[in-house]
């Protein structure tokens, strides 16, 4: 075995020069895929990251009826020890916020207007996504307060202000009729659109008691460190919450369309590695190829000395493995320095100003999540098992008399 | 003991378009022991005798037995192991490996056989120092000259203590001196360890010094004589 390898590796020096560029290819293919992957996943966890906080969460927590109907009727009971219990489930779970959502009419004097009024923990709703800083005026609202903070957009709408109040007309829990008057505090620039034009936040406390649902919830939601914990954090939660009445959605179940979106989106890059690979592929292949091709008298000597010609397919295969996993690491030690290096890219000029209009940061984080850079390198082991399927036929095929007169 | 038997050999290539007899019946016998030549004009089947006998080809017709096997009914894989456990090669032109030494050509043999390392060792240096490149072993062949490699090929066909060694035109690139010096050591194996020979060549010098003279013609045994080789070359 060691023979071969010997054997192998000298093959490969003989000519170093075209090595050296088949090699630099690959590195440079699988380089190019991983930074681009890692640029748009940075961009994306992004994204997902602050669509998530500001609408479904990572994960909810739900009554098993609240996802066919979505009413006050199917809230659940809320407190201490449901709550320590969800934290319990996975350390990878580092917040849980409670809210208490419905749809009212908020109104003026003269006119109405649809609006989803949420019940949140003022200061939960502050860590979890930082809401407060996307105030337009005025300050957040306080725990059991008498008192809202709203969309722009629909304060606007209902042209009112800072310190106007604000009437909640619509149904509680069970039929129950629910209204009620609420200072506004403050005016909410909220990153997503349709928020801006319709969201009211009262604290929970306040929002109970108008909702006769004291002590009730109708989504628990949670945030895990990294968006790619996602699932697993699902499956223990759930099995945790087994025996209750309470099921755990995932943010790709809540919102569809925003996977989609995203794979949308990738479908461009995945097209581009797909060409790179390709190209990369042919030059590799053609590497093989001439390396096949100026040894078939070697080999016919090979095997008419007594060597089988599965030994010496190993001994090409074993060629092939060490060009691509020399190729492999270099080109993910490469990207991996290239990323640190870069992360996170700041944005500067138009694009940083468009970005900033839409309330995120102007910046893409890189992505280091680690299968961006295995599944790079089982892309190119791939390649060389196809690659090397070209001398493997022909070592098999080979007529030994033929290949020493050649 | 008969070491090679061949039964009415023939061969025919293309036989679909233009069919060449390159063989023709032919019946020859060589015991262990000997120091056969094999002559005839270019295109006589030299050649071509030579690789049935060494299971490179398969025969038309007619049957090799080595050792009292009938290597022209073996499969590809048996003959291929067949080969590394009985018959040595040497071609005309050296065909080293170019990227191993004088000893890992040796020794690449022995390491197909699967022996104990250890012994590769000592016997790849003992082969080597046989054929006096003891002092040349970590050369590439590249750094050799033709008659030098000629002779690890020697020992590299000896490696695996084949009973016999099949060389085709072994000196037909190699000066006098350097034939002459191969011709010395193949000899003196032959002498001394009964290693079997039978080479073809075109060179008079080297038939002079085989003790059995085979010559063919048109694919055929024309003549088939024994020669005391010290009395030829005296003469
Ligand atoms: N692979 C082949 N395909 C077709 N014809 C062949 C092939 N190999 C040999 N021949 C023919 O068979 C005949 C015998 O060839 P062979 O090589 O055995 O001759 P030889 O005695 O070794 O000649 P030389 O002294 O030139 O080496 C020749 O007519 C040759 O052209
Ligand atoms: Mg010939």
């Amino acid at each position: 075995m060691m023979t071969f390898l010997k054997l192998a590796w000298r093959n490969i020096w003989r000519n170093k020069r075209r090595t050296m560029i088949t090699i630099s290819a690959i590195v440079f293919a699988v380089l190019a895929a991983i930074v681009m992957q890692s640029m748009n996943r940075g961009s994306y966890e992004v994204m997902i990251d602050r669509m998530v906080s500001f609408s479904t969460g990572y994960l909810q927590v739900q009554d098993y009826r609240y996802d066919s109907e979505a009413s006050l009727d199917n809230a659940f009971h809320y407190d201490d020890a449901l709550r320590e219990k969800v934290l319990g489930a996975d350390p990878r779970i580092t917040i849980v916020v409670p809210r208490l959502e419905t749809f009212m009419l908020a109104a003026n004097d003269v006119s109405t207007r649809g609006a989803i009024v949420f019940g949140v923990k003022p200061e939960k709703e502050q860590d979890f996504n930082q809401i407060g800083n996307y105030l337009a005026e005025g300050r957040f609202v306080e725990a059991n307060e008498q008192a809202v903070v709203m969309g722009k957009g629909l304060a606007d709408r209902l042209q009112l202000g800072v310190g106007d109040t604000l009437a909640l007309i619509g149904q509680g829990r069970f039929g129950m009729s629910a209204s009620g008057l609420f200072e506004i505090t403050g005016l909410i620039e909220h990153p997503i659109h349709d928020m801006n034009n319709s969201a009211v936040f009262l604290p929970l406390g306040t929002a109970q008691e108008l909702l006769s649902a004291e002590g009730h919830i109708t989504g628990l939601l949670i945030s895990v460190q990294q968006a790619r914990q996602t699932d697993a954090v699902a499956r223990s939660l759930r099995s945790t919450l087994e025996d209750s009445e309470l099921v755990v959605f995932t943010w790709p179940e809540l919102m569809p369309e925003l996977l989609e979106l995203m794979e949308m989106d990738l479908a461009v890059p995945r097209l581009l590695t797909v060409v790179l690979y390709v190209v990369i592929g042919l030059g590799f292949f053609g590497t093989v190829l001439t390396m096949t091709m100026e040894r078939l008298r070697e080999f016919g000597v090979l095997l008419s000395v007594g060597m089988k010609r599965g030994s010496l397919s190993l001994v090409l295969l074993i060629e092939t493995l060490i060009i691509s996993v020399m190729a492999v690491t270099s080109g993910i030690v490469l990207s991996w320095v290239l990323l640190k290096l870069v992360d996170p890219i700041t944005l500067s000029g138009d694009a940083a100003q468009a970005v900033i209009d839409m309330g995120f940061d102007p910046i893409i984080p890189m992505s280091f999540a680690p299968d961006q850079f295995f599944i790079q390198g089982l892309y190119v082991f791939l390649i060389a098992l196809l690659v090397f399927l070209f001398p493997l036929i022909k070592v098999l095929r080979l007529n030994i008399l033929e290949a020493a007169r050649s | 003991m008969t070491i090679v038997r061949t039964e009415k050999l023939s061969k025919v290539y293309n036989a679909d378009t233009v069919p060449v007899h390159a063989l023709n019946n032919v019946c020859i016998e060589i015991d262990e022991g000997e120091f056969t030549a094999l002559r005839g004009p270019s295109g006589s089947g030299k050649t071509t005798l030579l690789n049935m006998i060494g299971g490179l080809d398969k025969p038309t017709e007619g049957k090799v037995f080595i050792n009292g096997e009938e290597i022209s009914k073996m499969k590809d894989s048996q003959r291929i192991d067949f080969r590394l456990r009985n018959i040595g090669f040497v071609f005309q032109h050296y065909n080293l490996i170019p990227v191993f030494t004088a000893a890992e050509n040796v020794a690449f043999i022995m390491m197909l056989q699967g022996r104990d390392k250890r012994e590769i060792q000592e016997r790849t240096n003992k082969l080597l120092d046989q054929v006096g490149l003891g002092d040349r072993k970590d050369a590439r062949p590249a750094q050799l000259s033709g008659g030098q490699q000629q002779r690890v090929a020697v020992a590299r066909a000896l490696a695996s203590e084949p009973r016999f060694i099949l060389a085709d035109e072994p000196t037909a690139n190699l000066d006098t001196k350097a034939a002459m010096n191969l011709l010395d050591i193949m000899e003196k194996m032959n002498r001394e360890q009964s290693i079997t020979f039978v080479f073809s060549t075109h060179d008079q010098r080297v038939i002079d010094r085989a003790r059995r003279v085979i010559t063919m013609v048109d694919g055929a045994i024309d003549q088939d004589e024994i020669q005391d080789p010290d009395n030829t070359q005296a003469g």
